[in-house]
């Protein structure tokens, strides 16, 4: 039974993508609404039995694989159309239909105005379907076609508005960035094939240890090959840059794709090849330092946005450098489980957002914002949950996630101890910058000139997904408390044989727990003192330390250095080959071409003189050198 | 000739190798008055000659194998020489008839 649901819940969005897109003219509002929203739901309601059926299995008889048929068979290496549930996967697909209904319920509304509704939906279709691919494969193969996919879905996303230039230039810089992450995976999953003779999950996780041995270069090459293409996906150091022009998009797909689902597969794709990361050190303290720096760059770009979603996509990039960096010390579990808090507060904060952008006729930037508590109430209150959320403060879900990470980290090793500390340190920035957006846009004088028109609260279909998100990202948490339960860490392990294990001391927790707690609540009161208390105090900071919010406003410079050595060397090379390569080399091999066939031409022209004694002669030659040939030939 | 059986290379009688180097002989000088002459007539005459020096030779090798298919064959040239001529003669009177030269080297419209 399991299997059959999972390749309907697999397959509807596919159908209900296929026939929004193929549906001759535009389609009643009414059946797109219940097409785009219908197959997801109905993905949802499919998922929750699956986890219920597994529920009720034994936690040794979870795993389900199931196969369609065979899919390729070249030269040994066979390749199935199978998908596997097992506990990660459906965790993943929860969250995946879950969070993505409520996504895809509240763009119904949210996109009401837009012309080309058919288009969103179907859109939105096309990248649930193919997440869930990624999620259920079982193997390297339908992995890497998921991840594809995904990206395509991503750049049909982002360049929705595709008459805006810079929509389209971010769609396409998105891509390109995938890309580059793509061959990373895919050179990774041709290692695997090579190493292993197979690229199911099964066969290669189970023979790994045998045949890649620990430490091994063959192993390290393979974990770094699949990070690189986990970075391009979830934005991490060098490959984040595409994130934040992302946001070009519409909030709805901020929310789903770039919030918390697309950006995770990355972390999922470490999580599942747990077996693999365990035996490259080296490379999983890369993937560590990596996310950890990750954290610290993100958090502090994202304390000089000026434009309310650009905060959120910084802090995006920051938290997922919080799950790949406790991914990349061993946390695995524990990576998963704020990758699930995550998506309920960051989903909750985007659409919180999009009701206020909803509500100010499409304007984004802080600096028009103020005193919207006034007004919107309940998107107020929903945007001050996934703050405190996001921040780490109790009881809300973000606590108990962050902590669990950091306190963990602080156990696992040297290594561990400095990124905990970054960590620890970039809840003090999240802290800061969430509330300064939180008390820029919500309390303070409204902007001068007031509001145009008074913005209004939306309907229901976006009200009531940001109320849903906001319980969860309050009581969600609750899961797994440090020294009660750890329902979540039960779930999973099944799914993790390598996860190694890391415990740390009642008195390290208490301790780190505090710690990272008073850090965050200070970022909080700075942000209070500056932006809330005396709201004109901040314009009395603004120059102080213009230099290093130059670099800030600046991104750190990543784009300025891409431009500068790889994107100006390229238009170089393209010029170069234009002025000088062509008319030389092309244009000249054709005209060399042309040139050699007139003057052959002309050569043998000669021989048509017309007159009767050349042509006897020619003849008479020809006959001679006939019979001296036979004469010789004798 | 008779068709009575006479043995081959009867010392009394010409030998074939004569008869070859007659017909070889008048072939090349036929050979260089086609290459040579200006005037179609003589073109013509010396196309003429060249036949009938094959001619010869078939003769003289039907005289040695003591068959007569090459004189047969011979005849049959002859008819193909003679209306070669035919054809060619009345080009000839036709180019007159235009007013043109009757020199070959001048006829060269089908000069590529």
């Amino acid at each position: 039974m399991i299997e059959t649901l999972a390749w309907i819940v697999l397959g509807l969005p596919l159908a209900g993508a296929l026939l929004l897109s193929l549906w001759p003219g535009e389609p009643a509002r009414p059946l797109t609404r219940i097409v785009g929203l219908g197959t997801i739901v109905l993905g949802f309601i499919g998922s929750a039995v699956m986890f219920a059926e597994l529920l009720s299995r034994g936690a040794s008889n979870r795993h389900v694989v199931s196969t369609l048929w065979e899919w390729a068979n070249v030269d040994g290496l066979r390749i199935n159309l199978s998908i596997l549930v097992d506990p990660l996967s459906m965790m993943m697909m929860l969250i995946i239909t879950g969070v993505g209904s409520l996504i895809v319920l509240y763009s119904t509304e949210y996109m009401n105005h837009d012309r080309d509704y058919r288009r969103f939906f179907a859109e939105m279709n096309f990248f649930i379907f193919a997440m869930l691919l990624l999620v259920l494969a079982a193997n390297f193969f339908f992995l890497v076609v998921g991840w594809a996919l995904v990206g395509l879905a991503s750049y049909l996303l982002i360049g929705y508005y595709y008459e805006k230039p810079s929509a389209v230039a971010a769609a396409k810089k998105a891509f390109v960035i995938n890309v580059i992450g793509d061959v990373g995976l895919v050179l990774g999953a041709l290692l695997i094939a090579k190493t292993f003779g197979t690229l199911d999950y099964g066969q290669v996780f189970a023979a790994a240890p045998a045949r890649l041995g620990h430490g091994s270069f063959t192993a390290e090459m393979i974990c770094l090959l699949l990070f690189v293409g986990c970075a391009a996906k979830s934005a991490q150091i060098p490959l984040h840059t595409w994130l934040p022009d992302a946001m070009e998009g519409p909030t709805p797909v901020s929310a789903l794709i770039h919030a918390e689902t697309m950006v995770t597969a990355g972390v999922y794709l470490i999580v599942r090849c747990n077996v693999l990361f365990q035996l490259a050190p080296y490379a999983s303290d890369t993937v560590a330092v990596v996310g950890a720096a990750t954290l610290l760059v993100g958090a502090s770009i994202a304390t000089v946005q000026e434009d309310i979603k650009r905060v959120l996509a910084w802090s995006t990039v920051s938290q997922i450098g919080y799950m790949v960096m406790a991914a990349g010390l061993g946390l695995y579990s524990e990576a998963m489980f704020h990758l699930l808090m995550h998506a309920f507060f960051k989903a909750l904060l985007f659409l919180a957002a999009g009701v206020v952008i909803h509500a100010l006729a499409g304007e984004q930037g802080l600096n028009r914002m103020g005193g919207l508590h006034r007004h919107l109430k309940f998107a107020s209150i929903s945007m001050l949950i996934g703050c405190l959320a996001i921040s780490g403060i109790p009881p809300f879900s973000g606590f108990f996630s962050k902590d669990d990470i950091l306190s963990h980290a602080m156990a696992a090793g040297p290594v561990g101890v400095v990124v905990g500390t970054a960590g620890v340190i970039g809840a003090g920035l999240t802290g800061f910058y969430m509330f300064r957006m939180f008390f820029r846009a919500f309390t303070g004088p409204e902007p001068d000139g007031g509001y145009e028109h008074r913005p209004h609260m939306s309907g229901w279909a976006m009200a009531v997904p940001v109320g849903i998100l906001g319980v969860l990202a309050t009581v969600g948490g609750f899961i797994q408390v440090p020294g009660g339960w750890s329902w979540v860490n039960t779930w999973l392990s099944p799914s993790l044989p390598a996860a190694p294990d890391i415990a740390p001391s009642a008195t390290l927790q208490w301790i780190t727990t505090l710690v990272s707690l008073a850090v965050a609540l200070s970022g909080i009161a700075v942000a209070y003192w500056l932006f809330a208390a005396g709201p004109a105090r901040r314009l009395a900071y603004a120059d102080t330390l213009r230099g290093l919010r130059g670099v800030l406003l600046d991104q750190w410079r990543f784009d300025d250095i891409y431009e500068s050595a790889i994107i100006e060397p390229g238009r170089e090379l393209g010029d170069a080959a234009v002025r000088t390569a062509e008319p030389r080399f092309t244009q000249g091999l054709v005209t060399a071409a042309t040139g050699v066939t007139m003057v052959t031409a002309r050569g043998l022209h000669r021989m048509q003189t017309g007159l009767v004694r050349t042509y006897a002669f020619a003849v008479v030659a020809g006959a001679a050198v006939v019979g001296l040939i036979v004469v010789l030939a004798r | 000739m008779t068709p009575t059986l006479i043995s081959h290379h009867t010392t009394t009688g010409v030998p074939l190798s004569w008869y070859l180097a007659l017909s070889g002989v008048l072939f090349l000088l036929g050979l260089l008055g086609v290459l040579t002459r200006r005037n179609p007539l003589l073109l013509l005459l010396a196309v003429e000659l060249m036949l009938n020096s094959a001619n010869i030779a078939l003769v003289g090798f039907s005289r040695y194998w003591n068959v007569s298919d090459g004189q047969i064959f011979a005849l049959v040239v002859m008819v193909v020489a003679a209306a070669e001529v035919v054809i060619g003669l009345g080009l000839i009177v036709a180019v007159y008839r235009q007013r043109l030269a009757l020199d070959v080297d001048a006829l060269s419209r089908l000069k590529g």
